[in-house]
């Protein structure tokens, strides 16, 4: 007994190391992964489920790194978005109105990407971002924080509808409610900040500035596909910026290595207003 | 001449096992892509913070004349994912680095590699990684 301690607790360190070289502060292991039968992490097994038999969401989340040409998404599945671009897949471009071309020409520099100004970053934006969400599903509500610029989101379960359009205010990342669908868990959105506010940083899905307006209807579908990864296929219906509605794919996976949610507080250190000429140098 | 090769494939392997660094912001509304630089300096102050980390360093031109430069990183949050903690630099330590000019004129820059030059290790710098974007 005394001798296979210390070889436990190394093998623990190296099994640690070869996960995640790149995590300097200390890694809790996380309870429930699966194991294969060669006792290393199955990401491939099973989603987990609740106690109700739905399944289970919770989680750190990355994004993965996939991108696809433009038109080269397989039959039947939307396109993937990038962080930057969230048409990057249509060969043919997003169906913008006169409202969207206009939009997308004045933010060229993207000098009020919420994103850059520490705001809430937009839809999309945050399910893109290089930087982790955790989400944490309870029996009524679904609440997801976004490390990147600390955002929150509640989702409620209960079975409430959506609020009337600015009832009782318009949000940064609207009003959200949640069915299951089957394994998806879908989630609509209304009640958005848009970008008729004309305010810095209302009113963007992407890095490029593709925008969305107060008419925005956003549905989200949530399916964890196993127990490693999460697709969303999000639908933009936004009849005063786009013609029709369109549907992207984002890809997600869990974070298995132990490494947890860093603090990020954007305003800790904001340069970003002096380098573009529009605060002073201290 | 072994050692120095191994020592970088483990530097590259410790890259390649990193995570992606996070680009917080438009990197073309602050810097200038075609305004390349190369400066090497002892650091005068390195601040762990987010959106963005900054090492700031006195470097010296030809004549002799020396100039604080303030160089931009990626988020704190994205550097510890990528192997970096606040205590990987510290006031003195001589480094180069290769960034990118700020467009505003002022002696700011983004970084894109920052080497020690005590050890040699290159540290990944990656404010300027708009990861994703085709």
């Amino acid at each position: 007994m005394k001798r296979s301690f210390p070889v436990v607790v190394s093998a623990t360190i190296v099994t640690a190391l070869s996960v995640s070289l790149s995590a300097q502060w200390p890694l809790y292991p996380k309870l429930g992964i699966p194991k294969g039968a060669d006792g290393k992490p199955n990401l491939r097994a099973a989603a987990p489920r609740t106690p109700d038999g739905k399944p289970d969401l919770s989680g750190i989340w990355m994004r993965t790194n996939r991108t696809e040409a433009p038109g080269t998404a397989p039959a039947g599945q939307p396109p993937l978005a990038t962080f930057g671009d969230i048409g990057y897949g249509f060969k043919e471009g997003l169906p913008y109105r006169p409202l969207a071309v206009d939009l997308v020409k004045k933010r060229v520099g993207a000098l009020d990407n919420p994103d850059a100004l520490c705001l809430p970053q937009g839809p999309l934006e945050y399910h893109l971002d290089p930087q982790p969400r955790e989400i944490i599903q309870l029996p009524q509500k679904i609440v997801i924080v976004y490390e990147s610029n600390y955002g929150i989101r509640t989702i409620y379960t209960d079975g409430r509808r959506l609020p009337p359009q600015g009832e009782p205010q318009p949000y940064w990342h609207g009003y959200s409610v949640g069915r299951w669908d089957g394994d998806t868990l879908v989630v609509e959105s209304n009640n958005f900040r848009g970008a008729l506010t004309g305010q810095p940083g209302d009113g963007w899905l992407d890095g490029k500035g593709d925008p969305f307006t107060e008419a925005l209807r956003l549905t989200e579908r949530f399916r964890r596909v196993n127990f490693g990864q999460l697709q969303i296929d999000v639908t933009i219906d936004d009849p005063k910026a786009y013609t029709r509605p369109f549907t992207v794919r984002v890809e997600q996976e869990i974070v298995a290595d132990g490494s947890e949610m860093i603090e990020f507080i954007c305003h800790e250190n904001q340069k970003f207003l002096q380098l573009t000429g529009r605060a002073p140098a201290p | 001449m072994k050692i120095k090769a191994v020592v970088v494939l483990a530097g590259i392997s410790l890259l390649l096992a990193a995570r992606p660094v996070v680009a917080h912001h438009s990197f073309t509304a602050e810097f200038d892509a075609n305004k390349p630089i190369k400066l090497t300096g002892a650091v005068t102050k390195f601040e762990w913070t987010n959106p963005h980390a900054w090492i700031y360093i006195d470097a010296k031109d030809e004549t002799g004349t020396v100039t604080n430069w303030g160089f931009e990183l990626a988020a704190a949050s994205g550097l510890m994912r990528s192997g970096w903690t606040r205590f990987s630099l510290k006031p003195g330590d001589v480094v180069t680095i290769e960034g990118t000019q700020a467009k505003n004129g002022s002696k700011n820059a983004n970084a894109q590699t920052v080497i020690v030059a005590s050890t040699g290790r290159k540290l990944f710098a990656g404010a300027n990684d708009q990861a994703q974007q085709p």
